[in-house]
């Protein structure tokens, strides 16, 4: 019976979030251009180089990696760090804590509403959009089953890095230029922006000992292999694992040693 | 009534900015956080071209330099913007609590007042930024350098400027007639990041698009290439200024409108 409870939190989100339909359609529409762009870029780019395969993606790869990579980070950006931050600014966290649910969790339940609300609406509509233009590049078998997997671990990974973040607010009540930073690296360097494929060597063995690769980059090079050998995929997903205890943890200790220490103005 | 020039503008401008300063410097922490933060997004800017450039060594023949070039001009034309027009971010809190009135009740412009209340110190960081680029891409394209250059880039800057403030002026007006404007005013803001891209990426409909209706192309590709292929410079790169100022107006005429429709709240 514990689920259901969670669950009436995320029938709630759905019903707010489907108050806004209007935002929806600026979102598709956003998504829309964005895909535009990417294409024509990617295209010109490909065409310079004058080989069809560059650090082993094709076009159709870059193309599929680069877009997926914004369609999850619309699914899993919640604005979390903004939530937290306002509520301490604003006080309106004393009565979330006093709500009888851990605060991490009330968020994440409170927040799932959207997550499925963005899915059918943005990243499902995505998907197909890329897997047409592509003329089906993208691979339909047993990879997409660990793409799912690995997606929902990547979604755990995410809330937990949003979740520290967050709890760094309470210290510094700086709510802009924290979440532009956390942005910024967990954009670059989990190779939303630029395929990690393309980095420099140097760099691509400092990204994979950090958590970030595990957001974006390894339920999409899971997607784009066709052929998954079971020793690479599960290599990935038992990092995704790791990092997916590990920082929830993490997260878990550093909310608690911080709540102690928390003063909140007013309520 | 004595007509107001611009030197009673400046000096009301010039009391409320101070004012403003004074304020945020008594929020050290977050002033120093958002300052880094605005650094940490330029440095990852610049990697994740540098990456791609190591990979590709020319876009569309557009050299390393040369979109250099583009990208430290984009950088700098968005200066006025995130200094002098931040406040168009709080536009739809502030109608939606109903505080906006206040600003209809003061004898002085209403879209002035507003904008003036707000001076954002961090865009600074990015203009020195965007000024290292773009010399350090001059430089290295042995542009030379003359009088008739600099008035002429300074003519393209504000032109490029006056863009981009249209658009995010256009984007924030929206939220006098849709609630929830936040998804409009951040796809206008997602869009600047393409400006840096040269136009002739894309296909005629698109380049059409880019030029007449979402006017990116007017914010680094028209305006760069007066200064980088002087030889062939199309019409469209010296009418750009035109364009620039017919564009502001129109924003203008459009927030002054929605402003002048406001209702209140009522409380």
């Amino acid at each position: 019976m514990k689920l259901k409870k969670y669950l009436t939190l995320t029938r709630a989100g759905i019903i707010e979030a489907l108050q806004f339909r209007l935002s929806f359609l600026v979102m598709v529409v956003g998504n829309l251009l964005y895909l535009i762009v990417v294409y024509f870029l990617w295209k010109a780019i490909y065409a310079s180089a004058g080989t069809d395969v560059v650090n082993g993606m094709t076009f159709s790869d870059t193309l599929i990696y680069l877009v997926l990579a914004t369609a999850l980070f619309n699914f899993m950006e919640m604005y979390i760090v903004w939530e937290i931050g306002r509520n301490v600014q604003s006080g309106k966290i004393v009565l979330d804590l006093l709500k009888p649910i851990e605060y991490r969790k009330y968020l994440f339940w409170a927040y799932s509403g959207t997550f499925v609300t963005q899915f059918f609406l943005t990243f499902l509509p995505t998907f197909i959009a890329v897997a047409v233009v592509t003329n089906g590049a993208i691979p339909m078998g047993i990879n997409l089953l660990y793409f799912v997997i690995s997606v929902i671990m990547a979604v755990s990974i995410n809330y937990s890095i949003d979740f520290i973040v967050g709890t760094i607010c309470l210290y510094t009540e700086s709510i802009w230029g924290i979440n532009i930073m956390k942005q910024v690296i967990v954009l670059l360097l989990s190779g939303a922006t630029i395929p990690i494929a393309f980095f420099p060597d140097t760099l691509k063995t400092i990204v994979s000992y950090l958590p970030f690769q595990s957001i974006y980059n390894a339920p999409l090079s899971i997607l784009l292999d066709g052929e998954p050998k079971p020793q690479t995929v599960f290599t990935t997903l038992g990092i995704q694992l790791a990092w997916c205890i590990g920082m929830m943890l993490l997260s878990k200790l550093f909310w608690k040693t911080s709540l102690r220490q928390i003063t909140v103005n007013g309520g | 009534m004595k007509k107001r020039g611009f030197h009673f503008y400046f000096r009301i401008y010039c009391k409320i900015m101070a004012q403003d300063i004074k304020s945020k410097m008594s929020y050290r922490a977050d002033f120093i956080i958002s300052t880094i933060g605005m650094i940490f997004t330029n440095i990852a800017g610049f990697i994740s071209f540098w990456i791609l450039f190591r990979n590709f060594p020319s876009i569309d023949g557009w050299t390393y330099y040369e979109m250099l070039f583009l990208y430290g001009f984009s950088l700098i034309s968005l200066t006025p913007v995130q200094c002098l027009f931040d406040n168009n971010w709080s536009l739809r809190q502030n109608v939606y609590s109903g505080d906006f009135i206040k600003y209809c009740f003061r004898p002085i412009n209403t879209f002035f007042y507003y904008q003036s209340e707000i001076f954002d110190i961090k865009g600074l960081g990015q203009l020195a930024f965007g000024i290292g680029t773009l010399i350090y891409a001059w430089c290295n394209i042995g542009l030379g350098f003359s009088a008739l250059m600099l008035l002429k880039l300074l003519v393209f800057l504000i032109t490029a400027s006056l863009i981009m403030i249209a658009l995010q002026n256009t984007a924030a007006a929206t939220c006098f007639w849709i609630q929830n404007s936040f998804y409009v005013l951040d796809l206008a803001n997602r869009f600047r990041d393409y400006a840096k891209y040269p136009i002739t990426i894309f296909s005629p409909v698109f380049r059409f698009f880019f030029t007449f209706v979402f006017p990116i192309a007017f914010i680094a590709y028209y305006p760069s290439l007066v200064l980088l292929r002087p030889d062939d410079v199309p019409v469209l790169s010296w009418i750009s200024p035109l364009f620039g100022i017919a564009f502001f107006w129109l924003s203008y005429k459009i927030w002054m409108h929605g402003a002048s429709q406001y209702s209140g709240t009522g409380s």
